[in-house]
């Protein structure tokens, strides 16, 4: 990690500023693109600043899980790629967790019906791959696989078992979780840190919500109390909507 | 909506825990907490010279924990070895312990913290940490306090302290699972997961009653560590 600015931004956060002069929870420019992967059943590519990603969904056929013999799968993956950050440790410690956390917000959203899946019970089932690449990391790397997954999962169109029919997935869109990721420097809050701010923070948190709290991570070394989380999940709800409207005018446009 | 927990508990009771220290004896700090069919043994070596070398940080320790789940700790044998979910865990743990831990009395230097879950009824995790926190100060380390974690969870309506795999498992209820570790004495949130269903208001009512049960953890710890150094002297 680098160790410029290091200093600066925890002195001036204490004052509840941010080094590129932005408010505490405003989202840096977010722009998503559907429909960039030509191979892939549904693709995303995003960026919030300088931090991009890329997401590809496949769906294939397969066995259903022993233990759920009448739902299909999901599966998600991320990729912290070696080309994408200038910062030595980072592929290490994020790529797992940044996977499983895009994995849960997702799941537990319950966003996809994984029982419209099933073709025959027990023996086949269309199973969803979501695989996310960063292109560029330059801070929070979990809102931008969140939003890829669900840029990719809603514009993605696969050949129904048997037929020629290209269906969209069985997805009720009223429950897309939204990722929001704060992080906690000196005793500031602030949304969407980026990378300098992250290498400077105490302690992050990701949140996904829909109507309810889908997921939450907590991060970093730091600590939070139980009214600074309360103030992230409340900025959560609060943001969701503007999130939820450029992800939808992005996949309706393409 | 769920009404009567399905073990017959209060809502707010903990599961039977028993807690000791020092059961590895070759390690510099061990310990062991069971919390209901939930058990974890834990062992710390170190400070020593860190390696590999790149991880070394001039101005504070740092801690290298490795979670595990035992093949024969689940009804299924679970397959021996780090899976993504163990990984995931470990750097978790990490990061509660990273707080507790004064690293910066210990530049350059590094922690090794091993867990092993022996017996698996939910909350791994959380037991894993507590036993883990309980292991760090049988090693004498320097510490801010001790960890105290537990499950706190949403089901049907209700908020539930300590949730069995059962519990977690009734998936028609929305069950809602949020481990959560504390430094008790410092009100400070040093672990919070979740993954279902909650509202705003119900996730606050969940983390209240995740301090409840860190508290009862917290006395239990405190305990055992107690009766170790009466022990020994």
């Amino acid at each position: 990690m680098t160790v410029e600015n290091f200093l600066y931004i925890k002195e001036i956060a204490d004052k509840g500023l941010r080094i590129n002069e932005r408010d505490a929870f405003k989202f840096r420019d977010l722009k998503i693109k559907t429909k960039v992967i030509r191979p892939s059943d549904g693709s995303a590519y995003v960026e919030i600043g300088n931090t991009k990603v890329i997401a590809g969904v496949k769906v294939m056929n397969g066995e259903p899980f022993p233990d759920r013999p009448n739902e299909g799968g999901l599966i998600v993956n991320f990729e912290a790629t070696e080309l994408a950050s200038k910062y030595a440790d980072d592929r290490i410690t994020y790529s797992i967790e940044v996977g499983r956390v895009t994995d849960r917000g997702i799941r537990e959203s319950n966003l996809i019906d994984l029982s419209k899946l099933v073709i025959e019970e027990g023996k086949k089932a269309h199973f969803v791959f979501v695989d996310i690449a960063t292109v560029n990391n330059e801070g929070n790397l979990f809102d931008a696989a969140n939003i890829a997954a669900l840029a990719a999962l809603l514009g993605a169109r696969y050949k129904k078992n048997g037929t020629d029919e290209m269906v969209g997935l069985p997805l009720d869109i009223s429950k897309l979780a939204v990722s929001h990721t704060f992080a906690k420097i000196g005793k500031s809050i602030f949304f969407d840190p980026d990378a300098e701010e992250e290498n400077s923070a105490e302690a992050r948190i990701t949140i996904a919500v829909s109507d309810k709290v889908n997921s939450i991570q907590k991060g970093g070394a730091g600590f939070f109390t139980a009214e600074e989380i309360d103030l992230c999940v409340g900025k959560a709800f609060e943001l969701r909507e503007n999130t939820i409207k450029l992800l939808m005018d992005s996949t309706k446009e393409a | 909506m769920y009404e009567k927990r399905l073990d017959n508990r209060g809502f707010d009771e903990l599961r039977p825990m028993e807690a000791e220290t020092g059961v590895v004896p070759n390690a510099k700090g061990s310990a062991r907490f069971r919390i209901g069919n939930t058990e974890a043994i834990a062992a710390v070596y170190g400070p020593e010279e860190v390696k590999p070398k790149h991880f070394e940080k001039f101005d504070r320790g740092i801690i290298m924990c490795k979670y595990d789940m035992l093949p024969f700790s689940v009804p299924d044998r679970a397959k021996p070895g780090f899976d993504r979910r163990d990984t995931e865990i470990s750097q978790v743990i990490t990061n509660a312990l990273s707080r507790a831990i004064r690293l910066e009395e210990m530049p350059r230097s590094m922690i090794t913290v091993r867990v092993y879950v022996t017996q698996a009824d939910a909350g791994t995790r959380c037991a894993s940490l507590t036993a883990a926190s309980m292991a760090c100060a049988d090693a004498g380390l320097p510490m801010r306090d001790l960890v105290a974690a537990v499950a706190a969870g949403y089901i049907g309506g209700s908020v539930c302290l300590d949730l069995t795999k059962d519990e977690e498992d009734l998936h028609d209820e929305g069950a809602t699972d949020v481990p959560i570790a504390f430094l008790p004495s410092k009100d400070e949130i040093v672990l919070l997961q979740l993954d279902g269903k909650v509202g705003h208001e119900e996730l606050n009512e969940v983390i209240k009653m995740g301090k409840i049960g860190a508290m009862k953890i917290y006395e239990l710890e405190k305990e055992a560590l107690r009766r170790r150094v009466s022990n020994e002297s």
